[in-house]
């Protein structure tokens, strides 16, 4: 095929954001300077989202390896926002950072076009590429603090795992290969059919494993609390939302557009991993007393929740998830944005322990705020965000008359509700002589601390007027290739 | 327009009290009072309208892709429960502003108070079941805030989180059971629900619907099992306890139960489940109210037991048993109320709330004393009082109902032991509280409450005497509207205090002298109770919780104990079973391709490979040892490439094997010397099974993949390789030509590896451990003499056969990457020879430009191709004839394969010749290791401790990453 002005329009995005990435780094190699680099680099992606709109118009583009349909632009758009989100905490996160700063903006954006590549897949080469681009510069996100032995750890620890559930990954892209000849998506849909032969069935195990593990899907989410605790705030906020949206994405691509993944056997198999996922995260939770091993174990919980969109995997599956990830993430970017900026003035291990939190409310009211309805979001109150989405999956659940899995949701959300109300009565206990561990006076001034409040008030405006979201959503699933 | 004013009211009254707390308590109070009393007004302004038969609703819409709607409706149950929820609420105002002490935060209670009352008027008023459903979460949410608002106390965070953790639950199951009831009506919209009761009981999902609904509203109306929360929620201040759990939070569900009678109410299904729980929670709460010694307890457990009767009476589902659960529920927030708020007043003004501390106040608090009688003999069935009426509806509709069949009998049978629990328990109350003489002194000196603070128990007790004397006048009306509403029609109805001499009559009495006696024998019938061991509620929920955390808490030391090996073993197993169950599913492992023929040379070349794979992994920590097994599989590697009729992947595996060798020992060199023992023998054994079935299952399913016919693209590269690349070596020209975009970017990365490893290693010095593993000492010489003259004699014989592989490599095995690995080789071996130094004297040429010239060169060629207007890599060739050498073929791969050589020669030595470099003959200083332990995170092993050259180093840690 030739290469006309709209496919490089469509790519235009993927591009800007690979260009920040190099002027980044060439920025680096001639002079360091940290509010020079995350100025370029909010600048790049800022353009990117710009570059988004008219882009929508002409969607969806096809291109031997990508397609630029709703659900690569959506998920682009998810990814560009967390990034930027990641950029203004790292800001404040890294301002008092011994070690080298501007990298970490360069393996930002890394990630960030990585995630865009793997959303926009139609092709099992850019689906492992877009992969890897997106977790390399992750296990060094997460290490980044590597002095301290946890940030390390956490990194090391993603690194060894992923690469053995990327291994089999390929393996199962291999076999499906092996039986389809080809490489692209379509195709592989095409000629597995409705019921793929047995080493097609393994292969699509395999490739579960190798996603599901990205997704921390019980029973691969071992790693999940390890590295939410030690990995740097803006590190952890990154994996916690851009990079599971990325693989949600594509995994969301796979099933809706591969007959063979509504095999029943592996609705079944799927089923049983989404009522793991809620009783499993939620359970653990229970009994963390650190916040940010909570939130991961939340996180698993509620991928939990989002496996019941690709059990149905029917129509409404799409317009679900959009909205279940789309509310998940404004949230969970808040609940870490707080954490990044309560540890932003300490260099070393990051405020996350329960104890550091109690009485917040009476010394950082408005911080305190955020977080609330951050958690209340991800208990699913009305209101927030977070019930829009919650209402989305009970409906499907419902109607798709899956009974185990929604008994699932409202025992695995009765737990939860539980939890999340712990730290909050937390939050505004008071006790005397605690060790105080607070955001810097002035934490509404800067740039974190601006995006995290504008996150707060979007839980809040989609919890009371989801319209606006929904319709775009019904948008997104309007101009989305099958 | 108007209805949608009495929540908005109420809505801006939740500002209120924030925005004028600092103006004063009295004035707070009475600001806060202003905008719920003109919403109550608003709200009896419907009256008329509905005495006309109207339906006043307002409908406006909201997320109309949801089915949400704001919509309200006021019809005669929502007036009914509004004014219970406005009227009681304006009353606990007053009574709280006595009853919070000075320095409590009133402002923020007063906003708590008003939101809950909204999210109840909403519940009531809602005309859209997903707004209703908000509204029921948002009452969960305000209950908690009241519940826990003496957050300082432990109880009452633990008793606001039960109450919150089992009522949202609940409200899920709720929200489940509305989302299939929309989904069967194909609206949320309550007129169209309301209307279709036949499409509802016809669909088979309705007992499933049912279930999911009565959860909902049982978890509410703290129905058995789910009782536990409410007598725990009494943590709350007294005037929270008044509102939440006599005319409001608790009544939600009975609300929601008696509202969507008309849709669901026609069933077996729904008679049995509801009149059973309802009757089980009457006998259960009874019996409990009469054990407790706390007054709230008390209260809590008959508040429970009265749900049980209403939720009965529900459950018979006949027009008169509506009425009387109507009207029990308006009788029952009048009294309870009156008799919460007297508890209050009795603890605010004694200190003390157990029966055992109180005893023979009506000299102190006459009034109070009277008052409580009277209220507690209305909840009792006293006749002349309020709560007789509803009572004896109550019995009349027991004996009444076909519902049990045979055992029909024991409806009222158990309704009236029932009965005779509350005439003991309420008469236990009063009497214990008030005329017993007390065993000790309360710890305040008891008096009467100011005026105000007990006007709102006056009133009430007021209404119980005038309804109970006064029925027909002061309750058929609001009464007829609600019933209308319940059951669509209007009922003829009578209320009266004297039915002549009856069955019900009869019950009552006897109840009430059972009653009597029953609390004279009180102490025997406690005495009894305490055999049993008890079962407190709380201590199960919490039990319940405790015993999963700890299960979770094992788990979690079981599954995540921070162990890579054993997250990695997990995900390993789990990948092994999904791999299985899709080899399982195989019905032939064996596809129709032949195999190939097995000779002794494959048998033995596998046999080798597998023992010397076994012994790299069980000799690993014997390093030397276990590098010379891995080696070994290499060349087997490379000779069974060489037997399949692949001598170009063997020339290359066999040169890559001896390079990363090289790389390998140079590597380990500078590492600890020991490798301590770390797995026990059991984990040994789990990983031992675990590679093993991990091995099987893969090799099982290539075999299955190989043994089928597979559709490969091989064959276009065999047909095209000579007319469309002039070369008869497949794989070269693949390299070179076909794929010649790929390899100039591998040659760029292996050129940029090269050259971030040396930039890393450049001031890296790193000393030279003087043993090995076992102890024992390196050979002191370290260039022995025989290696030094063989290398030297290699080295021009390896240079030819380099460039003669270089030269053939388009048409026979061979080509520019081979080319460049055995030039390196020849290269590093003379290093290892001589020493670096000796040979960086002699070969004085850095790489870099080595490395970056082979990449420009392969640049170059591929852009030439842009000078003769074809697109990038465009190859040509030709055949030349030259004299004495003859006819030889000249491509432009050729020159392209030139790049990749001198960028694999650059790299390779890059790495490696740095590599060698490291080592540093000094010793290290005294300071040096100090030095650098402190600055770098990481410390370095004993044995190797790292020396960084001081002078250029600023970051040593930078250069480590």
């Amino acid at each position: 095929m030739t290469l006309t002005m709209t496919h490089l329009m469509a790519l235009l995005p993927l591009i800007v954001v690979c260009a920040t990435a190099i002027t980044v780094m060439l920025g680096i190699a001639w002079r360091r300077h940290h509010g020079g680099t995350a100025a370029v680099t909010v600048i790049g992606i800022v353009l990117t989202l710009a570059m988004l709109l008219p882009i929508w118009t002409m969607a969806p583009v096809e291109v031997p390896l990508l397609v630029v349909d709703g659900l690569a632009l959506f998920a682009g758009a998810m990814i560009l926002i967390s990034s930027l989100t990641c950029a203004a905490l790292a800001y404040v996160y890294l301002d008092n950072y011994p070690g080298p700063r501007e990298e970490f903006y360069l393996l930002l954006l890394c990630a960030a076009a990585g995630g865009m590549v793997l959303a926009a897949s139609r092709h099992l080469a850019t689906l492992f590429v877009g992969l890897e681009l997106l977790s390399m510069p992750l296990y060094g996100m997460l290490a980044y603090a590597f002095s301290e032995r946890r940030s390390l750890e956490a990194g090391i620890k993603y690194f060894i795992l992923s690469a053995a559930a990327t291994a089999f990954l390929l393996f199962g892209m291999a076999l499906l290969y092996a039986q389809v000849g080809r490489l692209d998506l379509p195709a592989v849909a095409a000629v597995l059919g409705e019921r793929p032969t047995a080493w097609g069935l393994a292969g699509i195990g395999l490739l579960l494993v190798g996603l599901g593990f990205k997704l921390s899907i019980v029973p691969f989410h071992l790693w999940t609390p390890d590295v939410y605790e030690g990995a740097p705030g803006p590190a952890a906020t990154f994996l916690a939302s851009a990079s599971k949206v990325a693989v949600f994405v594509v995994l969301l691509r796979l099933v809706l557009s591969t007959p063979a993944f509504q095999d029943d056997w592996l609705r079944g198999v799927l089923a049983v991993l989404a009522l793991a996922g809620m009783l499993v995260g939620n359970l653990l939770a229970l009994v963390q007393s650190n916040l940010k091993r909570l939130l991961g174990y939340s996180s698993i919980a509620h991928f939990g929740y989002l496996l019941v969109a690709l059990v149905v995997g029917d129509g409404l599956a799409t317009e679900t998830s959009g909205v279940y990830l789309l509310t998940y993430l404004v949230t969970t970017l808040g609940a870490f944005g707080v954490v990044t900026l309560l540890s932003s003035s300490y260099s070393g291990e990051d405020t996350a322990a329960l104890h550091h939190y109690r009485g917040l409310f009476w010394r950082r009211p408005y911080l305190t705020a955020v977080l609330t309805v951050s958690l209340l979001s991800l208990a699913g109150i009305p209101f927030t965000a977070g019930f829009i989405g919650k209402f989305y999956i009970i409906a499907l659940g419902v109607e798709a008359e899956r009974w185990w899995l929604v008994g699932g949701i409202i025992v695995g959300s009765a737990i939860g509700l539980y939890y999340y109300l712990r730290v909050m009565v937390t939050l505004y206990l008071v006790e005397p002589g605690m060790r105080r561990r607070d955001a810097p006076r002035d934490w509404g001034g800067r740039a974190g601390g601006v995006v995290v409040l504008g996150l707060a008030l979007l839980v809040v405006m989609l919890g009371v007027y989801p319209a606006p979201m929904i319709e775009w959503v019904r948008l997104v699933e309007h101009i989305t290739v099958r | 327009m108007t209805l949608l004013w009495i929540p908005l009211l109420t809505l801006l009254g939740v500002l209120v009290p924030a925005l004028t707390a600092r103006r004063g308590r009295g004035f707070c109070t009475l600001a806060t009072v202003t905008l719920p009393a003109m919403a109550l007004l608003l709200t009896l302004s419907q009256v008329p309208a509905l005495l006309d038969g109207e339906l006043p609703r307002v409908a406006l819409s909201w997320i109309p892709s949801l089915g949400l709607d704001l919509a309200f409706r006021m019809d005669g149950l929502s007036l009914m429960f509004a004014t219970l929820i406005l009227g009681i609420g304006l009353l606990i105002i007053l009574y709280a502003h006595f009853y919070l002490s000075a320095g409590e935060p009133y402002g923020r209670f007063y906003a708590y108070l008003v939101l809950f009352m909204l999210s109840m008027l909403g519940i009531v008023m809602a005309d859209n079941l997903l707004l209703l459903w908000i509204f029921w979460e948002l009452t969960s949410l305000s209950s908690f805030l009241l519940i826990g608002y003496w957050s300082h106390w432990t109880d009452a965070r633990k008793g606001a989180r039960m109450a919150m953790t089992v009522t949202g639950a609940g409200g899920l199951a709720l929200l489940a059971g509305f989302l299939l009831l929309g989904d069967m009506v194909g609206s949320f919209d309550l007129g169209v629900v309301l209307s279709s009761a036949d499409v509802i009981l016809a669909d088979p999902r309705y007992p499933v619907m049912l279930v999911l609904v009565l959860l909902g509203a049982f978890t509410k109306s703290a129905q058995f099992p789910f009782h536990f929360w409410l007598p725990h929620a009494m943590a709350a201040p007294t005037p929270v306890s008044a509102y939440l759990h006599s005319a409001t939070m608790v009544k939600a569900g009975i609300f929601l139960m008696a509202r969507l009678h008309p849709a669901l109410g026609d069933s077996e299904l729904w008679g049995w489940l509801v009149t059973l729980t309802g009757m089980t929670t009457f006998l259960y709460g009874a019996w409990f109210a009469l054990l407790k010694t706390d007054l709230k307890a008390i209260l809590a457990f008959s508040t429970v037991s009265h749900l049980g009767l209403v939720t009965a009476l529900l459950g018979i589902g006949s027009p008169m048993a509506i009425l009387a659960a109507l009207f029990h529920i308006l009788n029952h927030a009048t009294f309870k109320g009156a008799l919460f708020m007297s508890a209050g007043i009795i603890d605010h003004e004694t200190g003390a709330r157990e029966l055992g501390k109180l005893g023979g106040l009506r000299r102190a608090m006459p009034i109070t004393a009277l008052l409580t009688t009277i209220t507690a003999a209305s909840m009792a069935g006293v006749p002349l009082l309020n709560g007789f009426l509803s009572k004896e509806m109550f019995f009349t509709e027991t004996l009444d109902t076909a519902l049990l069949g045979g055992l029909g009998w024991l409806l009222p049978v158990l309704a009236t032991l029932g009965g005779i629990l509350s005439v003991a328990y309420s008469l236990r109350l009063v009497h214990g509280v008030f005329f017993k003489p007390a065993k000790e002194v309360p710890p305040k000196s008891p008096h009467e409450p100011p005026r105000l603070m007990r006007a709102p128990v006056e009133l009430l007790a007021t209404l119980c005497v005038a309804v109970g004397l006064f029925p027909a006048a002061l309750a058929t009306g609001i009464l007829d509207l609600a019933t209308r509403a319940v059951l669509r029609e209007p009922l003829d109805f009578h209320l009266a205090i004297w039915h002549g001499v009856n069955l019900p009559l009869v019950m009552s009495l006897a109840a009430l002298a059972a009653g009597i006696t029953a609390y004279g024998l009180h102490s025997n019938i406690r005495h009894f109770a305490r055999q049993f061991a008890p079962i407190d509620a709380r201590l199960v929920f919490e039990g319940t919780i405790q015993s999963l955390v700890a299960r979770t808490q094992t788990l979690t030391h079981r599954l995540e104990n921070g162990s890579l090996q054993r997250y990695m073993s997990l995900l390993l197993g789990t990948a092994l079973l999904l791999a299985t169950l899709g080899l399982v599913e195989l019905p032939e492992l064996a596809g129709d391709k032949p195999t190939q023929p097995l000779d002794a040379m494959l048998v033995l070349g596998s046999a080798l490979m597998i023992f010397a794979a076994l012994g790299t992994a069980i000799t690993h920590r014997y390093r030397l040892i276990s590098l010379l097994m891995l080696s070994v599989v290499g060349l087997v590697v490379s000779l069974t490439f060489a037997r399949f009729s692949a001598p170009d992947l063997a020339l290359t595996q066999l040169s890559v094997e001896v390079v990363t060798m090289i790389l390998l020992m140079l590597a380990l060199f500078f590492l600890p010397q020991k490798t301590p023992q770390e797995s026990s023998a059991s984990r040994i054994i789990r990983d031992l099974v675990l590679a093993g079935t991990l091995g099987m299952v893969v090799a099982s399913l290539n075999y299955a993949v190989l043994t089928r016919e597979i559709d490969s693209i091989a064959g276009f590269f065999i047909a095209n390789s000579v007319p469309g690349g002039g070369g008869h070596n497949v794989v070269n020209v693949i390299l070179v030509d076909f794929r010649g975009f790929d390899t100039l970017g591998e040659i760029t990365v292996l050129a940029l590896a090269g050259l971030a490893i040396f930039k890393l290693l450049n001031r890296l010095r790193l000393f030279m451990p003087h043993s090995d593993g076992e102890g024992r000492v390196w050979s002191p010489d370290r260039y022995p003499m025989i290696l030094t003259t063989v290398s030297q004699a290699l080295l021009p014989l390896a240079l030819l056969v380099a460039a003669f592989i270089f030269l053939r490599g388009h048409n026979m095995p061979g080509g520019g990457f081979i080319a460049g690995l055995v030039t390196a080789v020849a290269l590093i071996l003379v290093y290892m020879a001589r020493g670096v130094e000796w040979t960086q004297n002699r070969l004085d040429f850095p790489y870099q430009p080595v490395a970056i010239g082979g990449v420009a060169v392969a640049t170059l060629t591929g852009l030439g191709s842009w000078l003769f207007g074809r697109p990038f890599l465009t190859s040509a060739f030709g055949h030349f004839h030259i004299p004495l050498v003859g006819d030889i073929e000249l491509a432009t791969a050729m020159l392209f394969d030139l790049g990749v050589y001198l960028a694999v020669v650059g790299a390779t030595l890059m790495i490696l010749a740095n590599l060698g470099k490291l080592t540093t003959p000094h010793r290290p200083t005294k300071e040096a290791p100090a030095v650098s332990r402190k600055e770098t995170p990481a410390p370095p092993s004993e044995e190797a401790p790292l020396i960084l050259d001081t002078e250029k180093s600023q970051r040593p840690s930078k250069e480590k990453a």
